[in-house]
């Protein structure tokens, strides 16, 4: 059954926004299949509706139409704190400019997420060494945003964005802020969630060496899929 | 020089900021400039009391009419100069002054005050022409009837038009009138005769002060000379003008103080305020500064561009400031006279001097909590344009 | 780490901006504490001044004088235990050092009976029972006047011509906080026995009986007034404080003034503190948005402002209140009761008055916060994650 293989099914999405009177349309009867553990990168020029669409599987922001499941659950149903209990159990997120909290060390970033559930303290400290043991940064546990490089900041948040074991990985522009070698250890480390962990990846990029490491391409050019 | 412009757009575009900063500022201003009315209004209730032929007389040693008394005799001996003008308006009168405990009107039995009553002979009235009756009638000279000025009429319980007051068991006084007196504080006296109410507090051929009119003011020296002279007398002989000055200045000096020293307290706490907020535009605007200063602009330019905005986001303040405190205008304060213990009802008067002292203060409220953000801004190296 | 870690860490992340908006909160409440501690020190006087004393005054006007042989008509009322009387003597110091203090002409026989608050050493007292122009003065104004006992004293009058002189025959300490320790006293008939006294002959400013029973003070002074009721003086009986009171009638308009002005601080202080939190607010817009997309409810963010802002508000109130009281019970209290004892006997800033000034100013703080923190935590989670400014 396509509902147990796809861990993300859009059906006839539209989406349009409003600059002044003008109605633009960003997102035009888009459908999309995303197969479980699946590492997908979406490419396209800007302004064709890529963070838009990453946005709305994220749970993020809402179609004007069309119907959206993602990891079992009907995003168009769910009112905004469901939507907001949801990401935390089934998504995490991974950002160009990496947005960690810079008053915060990397391993209360990476505990961040943590703090919306009941789990006890050592299991939380447990599940965070876990997290930054994957990404290859225990030795910084302790040090503050300011004190990593741009590609060690990527890969906490990259720890952050596993440490609550989410189905999907959506990851918006990851290696746009980082040179050559860090981006690389990015994308590996990508790759490794995703063959290593089963970790469903949908990435949004710019970057052809970065589209290259996932395993399906797609393009998205005037709010359609090509 | 930067364009002003830039920084009125910053302002507008910080709107929350720039609105609570100025309300701050505001706030203080309103303080300092109410601090200040009510004692132009004081100023002006005494000092406008007198005229510069003016002249009172109260016993040596006393500094009140209140605490001064005088035997009757002494209005002779004052009478008996050159320099006293004669004819309508003239001459010397002794009148008897004192304070009567009241009730305010709808406040209850705790709420007490003292008001004063001055007993003055016929003539008195024509003695300051500035009084007139605005409603009700004069007294009979030589009855139990007395007027009430108008800026107590009604403030205390039997002391307003138509209402009885005693004086002394059996010896009502019957309020037949309301006067006015420029707004001077005679506004908040209660005038009534001279030989009537003398008796009633049993002060018969005796006065508290009297009063001269001299031909001239230039003859002010030689009248002081002779009478102070007279060991007979035993009389302290000032110009009406300094006599209320020094009063005004008791009072109103006491209040301007307080408020003065209220409103620099409270200063600190609204200039810090812009400090923050000029900080924040300067930590916000670094890029800004630094393409500004890569694109030529000086280290002076920067630092006036600064402090002109946080200038202007003062006089913002202090111009809403000085907006809310004319609804001052509606209000009258009592104040107490220390000289006679009882109150004088002031109403809060705007004067350009207060206008413009509250603006000044407002700009050095901006001027002092902008400067070191100014100064921080003209630091701004033209390299931080560059960075990310 | 915890939730309130973050909002902690938020605290100092503008250090500057922080610590100069501590410094106003704690200017604010400093002000505040002193605006309250002097109307609270006012009304003290009243709450601590004697129970159980009435003053019997003129009717009419506190100027006017009552004829001396009241005193025994007062005395035979049942429930007097003992009573004195005074003049006004509108004392003046020829040398100028105090502007102000009070001087009585008194019945020596009586006067410290009744007003009990003021200890006189026994050998000083009788010492000045047995000199008719002897003084006795509190010590803060004998500290003033540079006088020690034995000295001889000149001082002038408001009312009464010329010098007058008097021995010092004994220095008062109070017993009670609020006793005035700037008043002076010497025989009553000194006074009547000068010839400058020509108006007062035989005539006392008021009469102060203290009452064995302080619950009957309300019909004790009915029962005086009437006994005068139908005699060309008639008289008013109250508490020593609302006598102390009628000569400052106008002051309770500064007191409102007073109230308002202590209410302007706060509202000055909530300004500032909606102002530092808009901007924080602002320049987090994105992180806030990037906690929202991790799954943070906007409840959540809301709080993180709410805590924070009440945290920056309650360092200011701490610091504040420390100020307050170093500056006030240390500083400010000394010298006013030095040197204006007369109207605050007893200058200290009670605890309740730091209390009200802490939570005042963390709840103002919540409630500085709470316009931009429901507009934080209102803010779309995409329009936050674009802006990056």
């Amino acid at each position: 059954m396509a509902e147990a293989t796809s861990i993300v099914t859009l059906k006839g999405i539209n989406k349009t926004f409003h600059r002044g009177k003008e109605p633009i349309t960003v997102l035009e009867s888009l459908d999309l299949d995303v197969p479980t553990g699946s590492f997908e990168a979406l490419m396209g020029p800007s302004g064709s509706g890529k963070s838009t669409l990453l946005n709305i599987i994220a749970g993020l922001d809402r179609p004007t139409s069309g119907e959206v499941k993602v990891a079992g659950a009907n995003l168009a149903a769910m009112s905004d704190s469901q939507l907001a209990k949801w990401r935390s159990q089934n998504i995490g997120f991974v950002f160009q400019s990496f947005n960690l909290i810079p008053v915060l060390t990397a391993a209360q970033n990476v505990e961040l997420p943590l703090l919306l559930t009941s789990l006890s303290g050592s299991e939380r400290t447990k599940r965070v060494q876990t997290a930054l043991r994957v990404v290859g940064l225990e030795d910084r546990m302790h040090h503050y945003p300011r004190q990593l490089s741009g590609g060690q900041e990527q890969r906490v948040a990259i720890a952050r964005a596993i440490v609550n074991d989410p189905k999907i990985i959506v990851a918006d522009e990851p290696t746009g802020d980082l040179d050559r070698k860090s981006a690389d250890d990015v994308l590996t480390l990508l790759d490794k969630l995703n063959k290593e962990l089963g970790k469903t990846i949908f990435m949004v990029t710019h970057d052809p060496n970065a589209a290259e490491k996932a395993s399906v391409q797609r393009k998205l050019d005037k709010g359609a899929l090509q | 020089m930067v364009p002003f412009r830039y920084n009125v757009r910053s302002l507008f575009v910080r709107k929350v900021t720039t609105i609570a900063t100025a309300l701050g500022i505001a706030l203080v201003v309103f303080v300092f400039a109410a601090a200040l009315m009510l004692g132009e209004g004081v100023e002006r209730a005494l000092v406008s009391s007198s005229r510069p032929e003016n002249v009172i007389v109260l016993r040596k040693g006393s500094d009140a009419e209140l605490s001064s008394s005088m035997s009757q005799d002494v209005l002779g001996l004052l009478r008996g100069n050159s320099a006293v003008a004669q004819g309508e308006g003239g001459g010397v009168i002794g009148e008897v002054i004192l304070v009567i405990t009241a009730e305010l009107e709808g406040k209850g039995e705790s709420q007490i005050s003292n008001v004063l009553i001055r007993g003055m002979p016929a003539e008195g009235m024509k003695f300051r022409p500035e009084a007139r009756i605005v409603s009700g009638r004069a007294p009979q000279p030589g009855t139990n009837e007395v007027i009430v000025g108008k800026a107590i009429a009604g403030r205390f319980k039997g002391v307003s038009e138509g209402g009885t007051f005693e004086l002394r068991r059996n010896r009502p006084l019957k309020v037949v009138g309301t006067f006015a007196a420029d707004g001077t504080s005679f506004e908040s006296e209660v005038w009534g005769d001279l030989d009537v109410i003398r008796t009633s507090v049993g002060r018969q051929a005796s006065v508290s002060s009297a009063r001269v009119r001299l031909n001239s003011p230039a003859d002010f020296e030689t009248y002081r000379t002779t009478m102070e002279a007279d060991k007979r007398a035993n009389v302290k002989v000032q110009r009406e003008a300094d006599y209320y000055s020094k009063q005004s200045e008791q009072t109103s000096g006491f209040l301007v103080g307080l408020g003065t020293v209220v409103a620099i307290l409270f200063s600190l706490a609204a200039m810090i305020g812009a400090a923050i907020t000029m900080n924040g535009a300067v930590a916000h605007r670094t890029k800004e500064i630094g393409t500004l200063r890569a694109l030529g602009f000086s280290r002076i330019a920067i630092l006036v561009s600064f402090v002109l905005e946080a200038l202007l986001l003062a006089l913002i303040g202090g111009v809403v400031g000085l907006a809310f405190v004319q609804l001052l205008a509606l209000v009258s304060f009592p104040v107490m006279n220390f000289q006679t213990f009882s109150e004088i009802v002031i109403a809060f008067k705007a004067t350009p001097n207060v206008l413009i002292s509250a603006l000044v203060f407002s700009l050095v409220m901006g001027l002092v909590g902008g400067l070191v953000p100014a100064i921080r801004a003209a630091r701004v190296s033209p390299v931080e344009a560059m960075r990310g | 780490m915890n939730i309130a870690t973050y909002a902690r860490r938020n605290l100092f992340r503008r250090k500057g901006r922080t610590i100069l908006t501590i410094l106003a909160v704690a200017v604010a409440v400093l002000i505040f504490g002193a605006i309250r501690t002097a109307v609270a020190m006012w009304n003290a006087g009243a709450d601590e001044a004697a129970v159980d004393r009435l003053a019997t005054r003129h009717k009419v006007s506190i100027t006017m004088q009552l004829p001396k042989r009241y005193i025994d008509d007062v005395r035979k009322v049942p429930g007097i235990k003992a009573a004195t009387w005074a003049v006004w003597f509108g004392g003046k110091d020829p040398k100028e050092r105090t502007p102000f203090f009070a001087a009585f002409a008194a019945d020596h026989n009586t006067w410290f009976d009744v007003l009990d608050e003021m200890s006189v050493p026994p050998d000083q007292l009788a010492k000045w029972k047995a000199t008719p122009n002897g003084t006795i003065l509190g010590d803060v104004l004998a500290k003033t006047l540079e006088v020690k006992v034995g000295d001889r004293l000149t001082i002038n009058s408001d009312i009464y011509p010329g010098d007058w002189e008097f021995e010092v025959s004994g220095i008062y300490t109070p017993l009670r906080k609020t006793a005035d320790r700037n008043s002076l006293v010497f025989h009553w008939d000194y006074l009547n026995n000068d010839p400058r006294n020509e108006f007062g002959k035989e005539q006392i400013g008021w009469v102060m009986s203290q009452i064995s029973n302080a619950s009957e003070s309300a019909s004790l002074s009915k029962a005086i007034d009437k006994i005068f009721d139908e005699r060309d003086d008639q008289t008013v009986t109250m508490s020593e404080r609302a006598f102390q009171l009628s000569f400052l009638g106008a002051f309770s308009a500064i007191l409102t003034a007073f109230d308002l002005v202590s209410l302007v601080i706060l509202l000055i202080m909530t300004m500032i503190l909606a102002n530092t939190i808009a901007m924080s607010v602002r320049e987090r817009t994105h992180e806030y948005g990037v906690l929202r997309a991790i799954g943070f409810p906007p409840s959540y963010i809301l709080g993180f402002i709410l805590v924070e802002a009440v945290l920056i508000a309650l360092v200011g109130g701490l610091v504040g209140i420390a100020l307050t009281t170093l500056l006030i019970n240390f500083g400010m209290g000394p010298f006013i009761e030095q040197n204006m004892a007369g109207l605050f006997p007893y200058f200290k800033t009670p605890p309740w008055v730091l209390m009200v000034a802490l939570v005042a100013a963390g709840v103002l703080g919540g409630i500085a916060a709470i316009v931009p923190a429901i507009r934080a935590s209102r803010h779309k989670v995409i329009d936050s994650l674009r802006r990056l400014d």
